[in-house]
């Protein structure tokens, strides 16, 4: 097994690794043992705290959203009689094809000062003067929850919809000719139907923004004044931008194994409960 | 037939959907309009096509040595997906194929490796390749991606689905069995590969972190690398980022529309 | 045309024995059947014969020589499955000619040989399409012209037909069996299907829970089982079964009373049996006749009549015990709520309350 010898090399001996360096105090390669002090620091550190929180509170915003919109999209578009379907799931499922620094670019432009998003909201009247979008702490982070979710919400709507067409049709005929109406349909037979499907995407979704790195990077590099900062981001800087704390930035980087078991834990207990 | 109520919501539906797809495209658009334009119309938000497309280009390609920028995206890309596919189907097939007292449990082991995030193993893998001493070459950059195993739970769901009784047919039909393999796992799962490559094609190619840290002199860098460093500058030139962006793009676009019907089909196997 | 002898064999997966020592031995030639209820071992006995499961103890010996651990390919076997198993990226000839290509054998042979094959099948006018493009009849052709190509010394067959409809699977038994007629090979057929089994078995093997219940030709396992389980399984209807206990126990005779009807009393030619001990009398569907006609009388409720024509089987019950009788000519009696029918000795089965038939 090829792989599994890659895998040892590239992945275990990293992690096994990096689990002794969150136990090690130093700058740059002179490392000493610390034991905990690096846990210490991190109850300490105001600028973890703020990266901390910005990530989770991504998580909670985002990660709903999305989902819901791709479960609704895969909803409507798994409908056979309706016009279109093969325009619109392309178009949906299109953002997710964009080279990332593609699309970081074009949301740079698109909310720039004077950009077209502010012109078009001042058109419509909807605001008089224009928001600066990216250096409002508020706003940068709606710029990049949207960015996120206009990027990866038909990935996961891709996820449902085969996953829809694995359902057997004559179940809702039969719902049909019971008289169920079509929203009971969605909510008690897709979603149930749907489970695995959705704790799956939404496992991988939360692993994918609790890592949130890119898009920050490019769009915001965590600013302005750290409120769009993530955890990735920091270990990031932590490790490569400022002086090198690689033993500090590991520690942080398990708080982040921490919350992805955990999360995960959780969104396993209550997928279960929803069967019994 | 239809009542009031549900005609209603027929038209919400294609509003939302018509609204979604909108709002999916119109980037598309603003980039390859911005791509004519110049920085400052783009940031004055003009959305109508102008006159700088051929300036743009031009400025595009004489910032960096654009050959060796495509040849080194398309290199990593190519040569990173090709890999992968080889290794994730092979552990994909093996776990699925091979029973084991062990094998629940490394699979086990396999996903929760899944959940630790890049961050916390960039800074030993950085080490790692150091000490490899090949920092800064396309080895560095594709050696952690190979095994990727996100790719390895997705062969194995799909293999789930690979009829037992045709590998005992083969077997009877004396194939080896890496024959087996090559001859018939391959061509049967080719929607699960057609998937695993625009997945895998799209990562590699948009992989920018990772690339970021090993790769660090100019005629190494990839064109995503070359994209987010225009970008970085004061005051950056949007025209000319905008035709890196089409540039960026266009591939991935590509693989996607001719495996799109392939990539369908390819995720109903995996979520079976 | 090979023979095939298992000696001891036996199965375990960790500490579950699924084949518990299987002995038997296949003449040349012979169709033999295994047939059992689901999880009985004969797929898995099947799969031991074709190198598909390692055989934990015992040996497999095909033409004399001992297979054990020979590779699939090498034992001179081929094999139909239940899902066909037809390679979906390739066509119907690439299929046929797969095992071949394999072996090294030249490019003009593998035609010449799939050709062949393909005749004795009328699958011609296919050999160019793919499987998916084939309906199940055909496909399951295809299936066997794949096994004939490799032209083997045994046919293996893994419940062939289970995937077809009903007239398909009569017109498809009728085509297997012609075959065997063909090429004189020896084959050995799994099914769960009774009725498969005794329409093509020369010999049928009984399964369950891993060991062999009987084996006999199929009209020897109808008319004489070896135990209640057999008896239970051959035969369609099933044969119905009694209860009753041992009043009176002689060498000559065994005196029973049926419990659920009355406590009628029958004697029985068999020796053996306790007195009080619980039995079980089991009778087929037709060898109920006329009141008055057998040894004993019994009255029974009727439940519901099925007239298919030739024959009616009439669902009838007493104190609970539900019972099925053939009748011929019986085309008026679907209004009645009660009957007489009679058993007769000689044509009915004594079971021991382990099962065991009691002679």
């Amino acid at each position: 097994m090829p792989a599994l010898v890659l895998l040892g090399i590239f992945m275990v001996y990293p992690i096994l690794w990096s689990l002794w360096m969150s136990f090690q105090v130093g700058r740059g390669m002179n490392f000493s043992f610390g034991g905990t002090a690096n846990i210490v620091r991190l109850t300490q550190d105001p600028v973890f705290i703020r990266a901390l929180t910005n990530t989770l509170l991504f998580l909670a915003v985002q990660v709903p959203i999305m989902l819901v919109l791709a479960l609704f999209f895969a909803n409507a578009l798994n409908d056979s009689r309706l016009w279109g379907r093969g325009f619109f799931r392309t178009a949906i499922f299109l953002p997710c094809v964009t080279s990332l620094v593609a699309y970081s670019v074009i949301f740079k432009s698109i909310f720039a000062l004077d950009g077209i998003a502010n012109q078009t909201l001042m058109f419509i009247n909807l605001i008089d003067n224009p928001i600066n979008w990216l250096s409002d702490p508020f706003w940068a982070r709606v710029v990049v929850i949207t960015a996120i979710t206009w990027r990866w919400t038909g990935y996961n709507m891709i996820f449902y919809l085969a996953a829809m067409q694995n359902i057997d049709r004559s179940i809702y005929e039969a719902a049909r000719i019971d008289g169920v109406p079509g929203w009971a349909r969605f909510w008690y037979l897709t979603v149930p139907l749907l489970k695995p499907v959705i704790l799956f995407t939404s496992v991988i979704s939360t692993i994918g923004t609790l890592q949130l790195f890119d898009e920050v990077n490019l769009l915001t590099q965590g600013g302005p004044s750290d409120s769009t900062l993530t955890l990735s981001l920091y270990i990031y800087n932590l490790s490569f931008r400022f002086m090198p704390s690689f033993g500090y930035a590991a520690t942080v980087s398990y708080v982040i194994v921490i919350l992805v078991g955990i999360l995960s834990l959780i969104q396993f207990i209550v997928a279960k409960d929803r069967r019994a | 037939m239809s009542s009031p109520l549900a005609l209603l919501g027929r038209a919400g539906t294609y509003l939302l959907l018509s609204l979604a797809a909108f709002v999916s495209i119109f980037p598309f658009f603003w980039m390859v309009a911005g791509a004519t334009n110049t920085s400052a119309d783009i940031i004055r938000g003009k959305g109508t096509p102008g006159t700088a497309l051929w300036d743009n280009i031009v400025k595009f390609i004489n910032s960096f040595d654009m050959v060796r920028v495509l040849f080194n995206s398309f290199l990593l890309a190519g040569l990173g997906t090709v890999l992968t596919l080889i290794v994730a189907s092979l552990a994909g097939y093996g776990f699925e194929m091979f029973r084991s007292r062990f094998r629940e449990k490394i699979f086990g082991g396999l996903l929760l490796m899944l959940s630790i995030p890049f961050a916390a193993l960039m800074i030993p893998l950085f080490v790692l390749m150091a000490n490899f001493k090949i920092i800064n070459t396309y080895q560095a950059v594709l050696l952690p991606t190979i095994a990727s195993i996100f790719i390895i739970f997705y062969f194995r769901q799909a293999t789930k689905a690979f009829p037992n009784e045709l590998r005992d047919a083969a077997r009877i039909d004396g194939l080896k069995e890496w024959q087996i393999f090559l001859y018939v796992y391959m061509p049967v799962m080719r929607s699960t590969y057609a998937a695993a490559t625009i997945i895998v094609f799209m990562n590699n190619w948009n992989s920018y972190l990772w690339p970021l840290i090993v790769l660090q002199t100019n005629e190494m860098k990839t064109l995503t690398l070359v994209v987010a460093t225009l970008t970085s500058g004061y005051t950056p030139d949007f025209g000319v980022i905008m035709v890196g962006a089409i540039c960026a793009t266009l591939p991935t676009l590509i693989i996607f529309f001719v495996l799109q019907r392939r990539f369908v089909e390819g995720m109903l196997g995996a979520v079976k | 045309m090979s023979s095939l002898k298992l000696k001891g064999v036996r199965k375990a997966y960790g500490s579950v024995e699924v084949i518990r020592g299987v002995d038997l031995e296949i003449k040349p030639k012979d169709f033999v059947v295994f047939v059992g209820p689901s999880g009985c071992g004969k797929s898995t006995l099947l799969r031991m014969i074709a190198g598909l499961e390692h055989i934990t103890a015992g040996d497999l010996e095909i033409g004399g020589q001992r297979m054990n651990d020979v590779d699939p390919s090498k034992r001179g076997i081929a094999m139909v499955f239940q899902s066909y198993a037809l390679y979906p990226h390739m066509t119907v000839r690439d299929n046929m000619g797969f095992a071949l290509r394999f072996a090294g054998v030249a490019k003009d042979q593998i035609a010449r040989q799939v050709n062949d094959a393909a005749r004795i099948l009328a699958l011609e006018p296919l050999l160019d399409r793919y499987p998916k493009q084939l309906s199940g009849g055909q496909r399951q052709r295809v299936a066997i012209g794949r096994a004939i190509v490799r032209n083997p010394q045994v046919f293996l067959f893994d419940e062939p037909l289970s995937n077809l409809d009903a007239e398909l699977r009569v017109h498809m038994r009728i085509e297997i069996a012609r075959l065997h007629k063909e090429l004189q090979t020896t084959m050995i057929y799994v099914t769960h299907d009774q009725v498969e089994a005794m329409t093509l078995a020369d010999t049928i093997v009984v399964l369950r829970d891993g060991i062999i219940e009987q084996v006999g030709r199929p009209l020897d396992l109808y008319d004489d089982p070896a135990n209640q389980f057999v008896a239970g399984f051959i035969g369609s209807p099933k044969m119905n079964f009694l209860e009753a206990e041992v009043v009176d126990s002689t060498p000559t005779g065994v005196t029973i009373e049926l419990i659920n009807h009355g406590r009628t009393r029958l004697v029985l030619p068999v020796s053996g049996g306790t007195m009080g001990e619980k039995v079980t009398l089991g009778v087929r569907a037709e060898h109920f006749g006329e009141p008055g006609a057998g040894n004993c009388d019994i009255t029974l409720q009727v439940d519901v009549a099925e007239h298919l024509g030739s024959t009616s089987y009439v669902y009838a019950n007493a104190g609970g015990e539900a019972l099925v009788i053939e009748r011929e000519e019986s085309r008026h009696q679907n209004d009645l709520d009660r009957m007489v029918v009679s058993i007769s000795a000689d044509k009915a089965y004594l079971f021991d309350s382990q099962g065991h038939r009691i002679r």
